[in-house]
């Protein structure tokens, strides 16, 4: 077969892949579109109740106002900070009680009916234990971010210590490696991609976490918004801090899958 | 203490047997095992899977310690990883987060002594195996003959006395596997090293090999053992393969194996 020939075979499968990707993205935004189209239009013949569902235009045009008069950006401030601090120091601690029980397997053995009862366990239930032992403020609300994630992540990431294959600990042990080097040079490296995907759920928890402790104690966020709004009965408010939380949780996980794209590109 | 020799050999194992402990049974690896390797000797162990091949080396590394018995280097008795002795796994075990530079410092940094002349040592190392031109690439953009090599360069930049060889050519294609035959005959000769070989392939160890110990299992123990006569162990791998008496001494061998195996039954 000539050069050419394989050439164009070639040029046919790209432009064939470019038109199914295009038709991909024309049905995504035609299913967006119709969404709120349908939305808007029953809405507006009065075919659902206004008052609780409200209608994209009004939602639209409250977020704008919100948006420009300053009040939405500090409640999106907090709300994100308390996320990030909530899931970086639930995988950080998570990682390292993780540690902790493979240094000892002693310990681990202890451990583990305490660790199945922990994991079991909803979170979120724990709320008013954090609001009573560490006030109605922000420490109550990371803790609860926190708490969702820590226990998950050290299951993750003690099944991934202990899954690294033997002949990697072999191979340092021959050197004649310790145990404090068995983990730095073997076990570590090779469960980051682990580690760092245990980020990517843990933003997911952390949310969870954020917003039911702002439902229960705290005077601003996403999450208080929406208790708000619920409270004065407006939906449309709940709305916007519905559709913000979609549109930043959404961005923030893109931020985490990236970095873990970048991070674990040599660990394949 | 009467039993450490009048001249100590440089791999001595004495009556040694190695028990494996679970929560269901007590499984014999090896029973009794009397074994000596001189310096410059290139051994080889052959058996059956499950004739405890690989428990021998665990035993001479230090990385296990023997129910009953001595395992001794240089005379004195192994407790622990020993730097005198190298060991080499089936496969290459390439760290993938890991330049093949850093790859090949790895046991000098756990050893404490990675410094400018040990990392040039390794490099010249690299070097001879022709792998110089990959010094900062990752493994996964090498072959799997390639990264043999480098695992190779990994064990000896530490400069063992001793190389251990746990079936390392068990997981290459047959071309690539007779090219580092030669290369790890020529490597070892040339740095004057002590080599023990496991594998299950008779013909690998006759080519290979100064001497042959046969294995049989359960327990694993010596069956018989052989010298390959100075006109095939004098020469390289793959012309020892082709050498006219080797097919005969294949054959000879191979039917003690046989034996040895039916008496286990």
């Amino acid at each position: 077969m000539e050069q050419n020939e394989i050439n164009e075979i070639h040029r046919a499968y790209l432009r064939h892949e470019a038109k199914t990707r295009t038709f991909v993205y024309l049905s995504q935004l035609l299913l967006l579109v119709l969404f709120f189209g349908v939305w808007e239009w029953l809405a507006r013949l009065n075919l659902i109740n206004v008052l609780i569902f409200s209608y994209p235009s009004k939602i639209w045009a409250l977020f704008w106002e919100k948006l420009w008069d300053g009040t939405l950006l500090p409640h999106v401030g907090m709300t994100v900070f308390e996320t990030v601090v909530g899931f970086l120091l639930g995988t950080l601690l998570g990682t390292i009680i993780a540690i902790i029980i493979w240094w000892s397997p002693f310990l681990s053995r202890v451990l583990e009916p305490y660790l199945v009862i922990a994991n079991s366990m909803p979170k979120v239930a724990l709320g008013p234990l954090f609001i009573v032992g560490m006030g109605t403020g922000l420490v109550s609300i990371v803790a609860m971010a926190c708490t969702v994630s820590v226990i998950v992540t050290t299951l993750v990431i003690y099944t991934s210590f202990k899954e690294v294959n033997e002949n990697y600990i072999k191979v340092v042990r021959t050197f004649g490696a310790n145990k404090q080097q068995i983990f730095r040079l073997v076990i570590l490296p090779s469960s980051i991609p682990t580690i760092v995907s245990t980020l990517k759920v843990n933003v997911g928890l952390s949310w969870i976490g954020v917003i039911v402790g702002e439902f229960l104690v705290s005077k601003i966020g996403l999450g208080y918004l929406i208790i708000y709004g619920f409270q004065v009965f407006n939906f449309t408010l709940v709305m916007v801090a519905l559709a913000v939380i979609a549109i930043v949780a959404t961005l923030m996980y893109q931020a985490v899958a990236y970095l873990e794209k970048r991070l674990t590109k040599q660990f394949k | 203490m009467s039993q450490v020799p009048s001249s100590p050999a440089k791999i001595q194992l004495h009556h040694v047997t190695h028990l494996y402990v679970s929560s269901t049974n007590a499984f014999m690896a090896v029973q009794g095992i009397d074994l000596r390797v001189e310096e410059g000797e290139f051994v080889c162990l052959v058996g059956p899977s499950g004739c405890g091949k690989t428990t021998l080396l665990s035993l001479i590394s230090g990385l296990e310690q023997p129910t009953a018995g001595k395992v001794l280097i240089d005379g004195e008795e192994v407790r622990g990883a020993s730097r005198k002795v190298g060991y080499m796994l089936q496969q290459d075990y390439l760290f993938n987060w890991r330049t093949i530079e850093e790859n090949i410092f790895l046991g000098l940094d756990i050893q404490g002594i990675r410094n400018r002349e040990t990392e040039e040592y390794a490099l010249h190392l690299l070097n001879e195996m022709e792998l110089s031109q990959f010094r900062h690439a990752y493994p996964s953009q090498l072959s799997g003959g390639m990264r043999q090599r480098v695992a190779l360069v990994r064990t000896l930049a530490c400069q063992p006395e001793i190389l251990l060889l746990d079936e390392p050519f068990s997981a290459l294609d047959h071309q690539t596997k007779l090219k580092l035959e030669d290369l790890i005959i020529l490597t070892l000769r040339r740095h004057k090293k002590t080599a023990v070989l496991v594998t299950h392939d008779l013909s690998e160890a006759i080519a290979m090999g100064d001497k042959v110990y046969i294995l049989s299992r359960n327990p694993g123990r010596i069956s018989s053992e052989l010298e390959v006569p100075k006109t095939i162990s004098a020469l390289l791998p793959f012309q020892a393969r082709n050498h006219e008496s080797f097919s005969e001494l294949f054959h000879k061998v191979w039917k003690e194996m046989e034996a040895a195996i039916d008496g286990t039954k």
